[in-house]
């Protein structure tokens, strides 16, 4: 793939089943990094990802992965990696002979598969619990498991589908740390599938967003981070003369409970809070940056 | 993937070792589908027999092979001692059971030994998802499951063999002039190879369609365990009160029977087993089309049932 080439380019992508739309009409490409696909339940991000991996047939329209449709080409499918968020490990088998296994099935000759399961192991932080049987591990060793596994034949790109579900908040940031490592240190591009803006935002590149089988949003995540970002302030007396104030200045406003949300896509609604506070003599009592809830992302969208 | 880089060693000082275990991509060869179809047939051969899991898994599929293989060896040193004590010709007259009658003798054995061992193939994998593993790599569904049927036909055929293997091996060393009975008897070894054939394509189809319709291992086997061994006496009982060419229709739905019949075709004779079964009245070309029937039809629809999996 040369560069400037996309990994994966979706054309006008359409999935029905029976009476319900799952994808429509939806083109996006996806170059080397990490893109982060969000979207609520339903919103189309797993029937997306079957349909780059050849699982399923669009109704209309392309998926075309590394170059190759992978219904078609299931060789393209050994230079890719899926790691799914539902329970997917043999309970009776070690991390080691598993790995080795999958390697092999997606390829690699034996003597090579058991080298590169005992790698991906090291770098994925089990290598000394390889020997273990899978079904002893905590839910977040098991998670890196279901990630050695996409990882171990070395694909060019792999799907992420919720790498987090299901992990405490230490296991949660050991995850994604894991998922930058995967593109920086291993250069494997990847595709995480999320309803967590919050993950998305730390560990991916871009974003695409999905809705009810569309593409409402994409881009950047820098982009996202200044449109998902709002200011929380709380004042004592004069809240609707802030408020005025505020509106005067062009700066966007809802009441929100006993607060104000204020619309904060720069870092210069800081100095239009100040002077309109100094305006409406508003005693400030709390302000605080916030962002916001995915829903609310949608809902503008 | 470990490489060292080994510095030139300073004067007086120890020569040093830098291991870098940093990530390495991979630049071999990729085998592609086939290596992929050999992995998940290994794979399932492991999985049979207990290999590469704890010693609970071993128990049961070694414990049946080696009672298997004890049958036939109890029937070779059965032989062996009549031969010696009552003499060769005693022992042509008193019949004793042979290769032709092993698989009307171990066959209960051998289909409770497939309804138990063949769900484990499929059931788990279904069960605790690592099929969608199998899915989204360079095999498709029809791949996976005729390499998990590859695996536990050989383990089948070996279950099925080793005991007439041991059961010639014992006859040949029992008679007073071992190269005599073998080159009287040679011909009984391509004889229970076909018939082990037999026996163990019918066993694997049905037992690894029923697992394919559940995720639960117990539920196969019981079903299973009940299908071969219910049918036969409830079949027979039928046949014998009604009787006539509906009688031997009823019976030729005992499901033990089926592949025996064939056996009996292979051998040339009846098995003690069969002898008594209405069904042997509708002629050899019936009971064989009835076999070919309940082996490639479990077969095809297994075959289909994965053909189009996703998961």
């Amino acid at each position: 793939m040369t560069a400037g080439t996309p990994l994966l380019h979706a054309e006008r992508l359409t999935k029905h089943y029976k009476n319900v739309v799952a994808l429509n009409d939806v083109s996006f490409s996806i170059f080397d990094g990490i893109t982060g696909i969000l979207g609520e339940n339903g919103a189309g991000k797993s029937t997306a990802i079957k349909i780059f991996l050849g699982l399923l047939q669009p109704t209309s329209g392309s998926a075309v992965v590394l170059g190759e449709n992978a219904s078609k080409n299931l060789g393209v499918r050994g230079r890719l990696g899926y790691m799914p968020e539902h329970d997917c490990l043999p309970s009776q088998v070690s991390a080691a002979e598993f790995l080795t296994h999958m390697a092999e099935v997606s390829g690699l000759p034996p003597s090579v598969a058991r080298t590169r399961a005992a790698d991906t192991l090291r770098h994925t932080g089990l290598f000394e619990e390889r020997y273990r049987a899978i079904g002893g591990y905590s839910t977040g060793m098991k998670q890196r498991v279901k990630l050695g596994q996409a990882l171990v034949h070395d694909p060019a790109f792999v799907f992420l589908d919720e790498p987090t579900a299901g992990l405490d908040p230490l296991g949660r940031e050991e995850m994604l740390a894991l998922v930058r490592k995967t593109h920086r240190e291993f250069g494997i591009s990847v595709l995480l599938s999320s309803h967590l803006m919050a993950d998305v935002e730390r560990t991916c590149d871009r974003i695409i967003v999905l809705q009810g089988g569309r593409v409402v949003q994409s881009g950047d995540v820098g982009h996202f981070t200044k449109e998902t970002e709002t200011v929380f302030i709380e004042v004592d007396t004069n809240r609707e003369a802030l408020v005025a104030a505020l509106r005067q200045r062009g700066v966007g406003v809802t009441q929100e409970g006993s607060g104000l949300t204020i619309e904060g896509p720069d870092e210069s609604v800081y100095d239009h809070i100040r002077d309109a506070l100094v305006e409406a003599q508003a005693p400030l009592r709390r302000m605080a940056p916030r962002r916001r809830a995915l829903a609310e992302l949608f809902e503008r969208a | 993937m470990t490489t060292h880089v080994a510095d030139q060693p300073a004067q007086g000082a120890h020569a040093g070792t830098v291991f870098d275990i940093g990530y390495r991509n991979y630049t071999g060869v990729r085998e592609g589908r086939a290596r992929s179809r050999a992995a998940v047939f290994k794979d399932g051969l492991r999985i049979a027999l207990g290999f590469g899991r704890g010693g609970r898994a071993k128990i049961l599929p070694w414990l049946f092979i080696a009672v298997l293989a004890g049958i036939g060896l109890i029937m070779a040193m059965i032989v062996g001692a009549a031969d010696r004590i009552a003499g060769p010709d005693a022992v042509q007259q008193m019949n004793l059971p042979s290769h032709d009658d092993y698989y009307g003798i171990a066959a209960s054995l051998l289909f409770v030994f497939a309804a138990i061992v063949a769900p484990e193939l499929l059931c788990r994998d279904k069960r605790e998802g690592t099929i969608n593993l199998y899915l989204v790599r360079p095999i498709t569904g029809a791949d996976y499951v005729l390499s998990r049927w590859a695996a536990f036909m050989v383990v089948m055929l070996f279950a099925a063999w080793l005991p007439q293997a041991i059961l010639f091996l014992g006859l040949a060393m029992s008679d007073r002039v071992p190269m005599a009975y073998l080159q009287a008897h040679w011909l009984d070894v391509p004889r229970f190879l076909l018939a082990g054939i037999v026996m163990a394509a019918y066993a694997t189809c049905l037992a690894m369609l029923t697992a394919s319709f559940t995720t639960r291992r117990a539920y196969a086997s019981v079903f299973l365990v009940g299908l071969f061994l219910i049918t036969t006496p409830f079949t027979v009982g039928l046949a014998q009160e009604i009787e006539g060419k509906a009688g031997q229709w009823i019976s030729m739905f005992s499901l033990l029977n089926i592949p025996l019949h064939v056996n009996d075709v292979i051998f040339g004779g009846p098995s003690e087993i069969t002898e008594d079964a209405p069904a042997r009245a509708l002629g050899p070309t019936v009971l064989v089309a009835w076999y070919f029937l309940w082996t490639l039809i479990p077969g095809g629809m297994l075959w289909w049932r994965y053909r189009r999996l996703s998961p």
